[in-house]
């Protein structure tokens, strides 16, 4: 029973750093756009099917293989960007609905692409450890330290970096950033295409651990969009925080309770923290 | 005494916007607040129309307890609130913001029902008594003539009076104006000053919140200083105005010695 | 001027012939109940609920069960699934309204309680039959003067039937949105700050709007069940909700007709141009987004406004 128990928990923390990447790409969104990009699912997506592409059907090098589909994802969201979300800057609704319209659009054109039949990724690492009396596959352990690590980056960058603490100044203060020469177009831009290259990052290590739908971008953005909510939108820490919540309580939840409503965990989560702690566990109190 | 303020305190985390302040105003008096920026008098007018709630501290309205109150019933209740930052219904046209602004008083004198339009018949006295009295607040403050027009496309001043005829046709016991007087001209000053008599002399009690030390002494019939959220003096105007901490507030400490 | 909007409607079964096309009408009258309604808590109020396919779902799951269940009749199954909708509106909207939520937050929670609701129905294989979900056989029935007990089924009399729905439902939404009440509720969705301190109370307001929109899905989700005598989860999904807020974008959010305008549109489209079902997909992103961006007022919107123009 232990080992099931500690077996879930680093399970719901693996799974939860994937929750956290998208979280992280929902918080830096919303607080530098004012929107939020509904469809950062679509761009995981994007980067997970570019990565098995490349690694199973052209046999590059996985680590060769992550860089074109990260990058596919960016230019994705510089496109979305440009295109899009350029217009709907701090109009939720619109944003929302914009992003929904997007989604439509990229599934049906995986659908066409790749069919809805499940793309299994070759191994990529074999091997596992073992860590508290479980055996953890070693490529589980690879994705956590890659993805928590590009997260504690990006939270390096923006605190020490001048274009990240510019960043920060403006999610403060949009007037007072633009007086001070803040590029603040630009910023935005660069938000929204970094939040989409970290969504094609969680991609492409995605690939290496499930198999490849293309709805699987809808169900991460929820996820994500709950972590976030969960850690407190704004916080950085709090994405990384509320992802691995998420993730430890569904693994864990649903040893006791039916797994069909792993699913909900989340959403009775978001909606106890929203009435009783609405900046989430890390966010400012206002 | 109408309203009284018993050692209200609000902190934000660790600020303390108001700390411990006591005051009461009187029927039919004219109270002026001044103090510098981030004294806590906005905060202090939010509090009393229920759009914050006290950290500790009471306000009796009447003699009964309101802190914590909800913003309609506290306009309900007859104290109504302008904002510094002009806020109206953009889209609409000053007359139909005037119009929304008679909720409570078609309520008070035909209820629900009735106010609700949702009778199958022409309500022709209540229309009447809607009209008379958007008519009456219009040519008070000056607005008759861009009645019309949409509150988006009104100069800053009007805004203002605009913001004070809403209020004003909540027909408040106690009217609360934040910062009524500034970003208006002397012509427009001069409009507000005169309305706001006239509501005092339809036995409106009025507490005014401003910056400019001269409007308020020229209004009010008593003056509060607050600096950084409490209360520093308190009494007739120019008599505050001349007291050594409030001078020192608004202009150092070098002047206050002077 | 609305009463002879709705005479071509009394007339086309007379003149068009094929089922096919008259379905088309039906489904869209049903669901332009569901757009109509929609838009009262939406744009009319302001408020983003995605809990509206919930309500519509939710209800013809309910008035199914009851008339399998308990052998009654449509209109007497009906009672208790409004005032169960009622009821849960109440509550959630409570919880939503009382704390304060604000737009985005409103959508998530909403959100929430609308798939927890696909949840259930989706795991409670006794009594909903799961994912395979249910057939619902039974057929209302109207009491006609001088013709008795008439069964609505067919074609022809369900086009009736579901257009009478869509006008009563229009004529009520009228009476509120004209109304005082109405007026409140653009005075919230305008501006909610300023509305509580001029004495409305915005809790009851938003409740209210919010309930209503609800009961009149419910009415929605019921007749369509009954109509097409099929129920899944899938009715509940967020596909659902945004199918009818793009009604509601398309046709325009600022007046009645505007979501009706919707509906004919995205029903109609996809059955009159035969294309695949991604292709379908794609038109669907396509056509929300152009209206977000160029036509930000709908159709019915744009039409107006050019109108006044000239």
């Amino acid at each position: 029973m232990l080992q099931l128990l500690v077996g879930q928990t680093l399970n719901g923390v693996i799974v939860g750093t994937l929750y956290g990447i998208i979280a992280l790409g929902v918080t830096l969104t919303f607080g530098i756009t004012g929107i939020v990009n509904f469809a950062l699912g679509e761009f995981m997506m994007i980067g997970a099917y570019v990565t098995w592409y490349l690694f199973d059907v052209a046999g590059l090098p996985f680590p060769v293989a992550i860089g074109p589909a990260v990058a596919a994802a960016a230019l994705c969201g510089l496109v979305a960007d440009q295109v899009l979300f350029r217009f709907t800057r701090n109009n939720l609704i619109n944003g929302l609905l914009v992003s929904i319209g997007l989604i439509s659009i990229v599934e049906a054109a995986a659908l066409l692409l790749w069919t809805t039949t499940p793309k299994d990724m070759g191994y990529v690492l074999t091997g596992a450890v073992r860590l508290g009396g479980v055996s953890v596959p070693k490529m589980k352990l690879v994705v956590f330290a890659l993805l928590a690590a590009v997260m504690f980056l990006t939270y390096a960058a923006l605190s020490r970096t001048w274009m990240g603490r510019a960043a920060y100044a403006y999610a403060q203060n949009p007037e007072a950033a633009m007086l001070m020469g803040v590029r603040t177009g630009i910023l935005q831009s660069a938000v929204v295409v970094y939040s989409t290259a970290l969504a094609g990052f969680g991609g492409a290590l995605y690939a290496t651990l499930y198999s490849l739908e293309p709805s699987m971008g809808g169900l991460y953005i929820l996820k994500g969009v709950e972590a976030a909510i969960l850690g407190g939108i704004g916080s950085l820490i709090g994405s990384l925080a509320g992802g691995i919540i998420l993730g430890v309580t569904e693994a864990v939840g649903s040893i006791y309770l039916p797994s069909a409503f792993r699913d909900a965990y989340g959403l009775i989560f978001v909606v106890a923290i929203l009435l009783y702690r609405p900046s989430g566990l890390f966010g400012a109190e206002r | 005494m109408l309203l009284e303020i018993v050692e209200l305190t609000k902190r934000f985390g660790g600020l303390s916007a108001v700390s411990d302040v006591s005051f009461s105003i009187a029927s039919g008096e004219i109270v002026g607040i001044f103090g510098p920026n981030g004294s806590g008098k906005t905060t202090l007018l939010n509090l009393i129309a229920g759009i914050l709630a006290p950290t500790a501290g009471r306000i009796l309205w009447k003699e009964a307890e309101i802190e914590g109150t909800s913003p309609h019933a506290v306009a309900a209740g007859g104290v109504v609130k302008t904002f510094q930052n002009p806020q109206l219904f953009m889209e609409l046209s000053v007359c139909e913001n005037v119009a929304i602004a008679t909720h409570l008083r078609l309520m008070r004198r035909f209820g629900m029902l009735r106010t609700l339009e949702l009778l199958p018949w022409r309500d022709a006295a209540r229309e009447a008594e809607m009209a008379n009295a958007i008519d009456r607040v219009l040519a008070l403050c000056r607005l008759a003539d861009v009645r019309d027009r949409a509150a988006a496309g009104l100069s800053y001043g009007q805004e203002k009076m605009l913001g004070v005829a809403m209020a004003m046709m909540c027909e408040p016991e106690l009217l609360l104006l934040d910062e009524p007087a500034s970003g208006l001209g002397e012509d427009e000053i001069r409009t507000l000053e005169h309305a706001l008599r006239d509501l005092r002399d339809a036995g409106t009690t009025l507490c005014i919140i401003d910056h400019k030390v001269d409007f308020l002494g020229r209004v009010a019939d008593r003056a509060i200083a607050l600096q950084q959220g409490s209360v520093i003096a308190e009494g007739a105007p120019a008599q505050v105005l001349r007291h050594p901490r409030v001078v020192e507030a608004y202009l150092g400490r070098q002047h206050a010695r002077a | 001027m609305k009463a002879l909007f709705w005479v071509p409607f009394l007339i086309i079964p007379a003149i068009v012939q094929s089922n096919f096309i008259l379905s088309i009408f039906i489904f869209s009258f049903i669901l332009a109940i569901a757009a109509v309604s929609f838009n009262i808590i939406f744009g009319f109020t302001g408020q983003l609920s995605m809990f509206h396919a919930a309500a519509f779902g939710i209800a013809a799951y309910l008035t199914s069960l009851i008339v399998s269940y308990f052998q009654v009749s449509f209109w007497t199954a009906l009672v208790p699934t409004l005032a169960f909708t009622v009821l849960i509106s109440i509550l959630i909207g409570s919880i939503c309204f009382k704390f304060q939520l604000r737009a985005f937050y409103f959508a998530v929670v909403t959100l929430a309680f609308s798939e927890l609701a696909r949840l259930v129905i989706l795991n409670w294989n006794s009594v909903t039959n799961g994912t395979l979900g249910l057939m619902v056989l039974e057929k209302p029935s109207v009491w006609m003067p001088g013709a008795g007990l008439l069964k609505i089924d067919g074609v022809f009399s369900w086009y009736y039937f579901s257009l009478a729905a869509l006008i009563i439902t229009v004529a009520l939404c009228s009476l509120v949105l004209n109304s005082w009440i109405g007026r409140s509720f653009a005075a919230i969705r305008l501006n909610e700050d300023l509305a509580q301190t001029l004495g409305i109370n915005t809790f009851r307001y938003k409740l209210l709007s919010f309930t209503l929109a609800n009961a009149l899905a419910a009415i929605a989700g019921s007749l369509y069940a009954f109509y097409t005598g099929y129920i899944e989860p899938a009715y509940l999904s967020i596909n659902q909700s945004l199918d009818i807020i793009s009604m509601v974008l398309l046709g325009g959010s600022s007046s009645i007709a505007g979501p009706i305008a919707g509906a004919f549109v995205l029903t109609g489209l996809p059955h009159m141009i035969e294309l695949s079902g991604e292709a379908r997909a794609i038109l669907y992103g396509l056509v929300l987004i152009l209206t977000i961006l160029i036509m930000p007022r709908g159709l019915i919107g744009t039409l107006v406004g050019l109108r006044r123009a000239a």
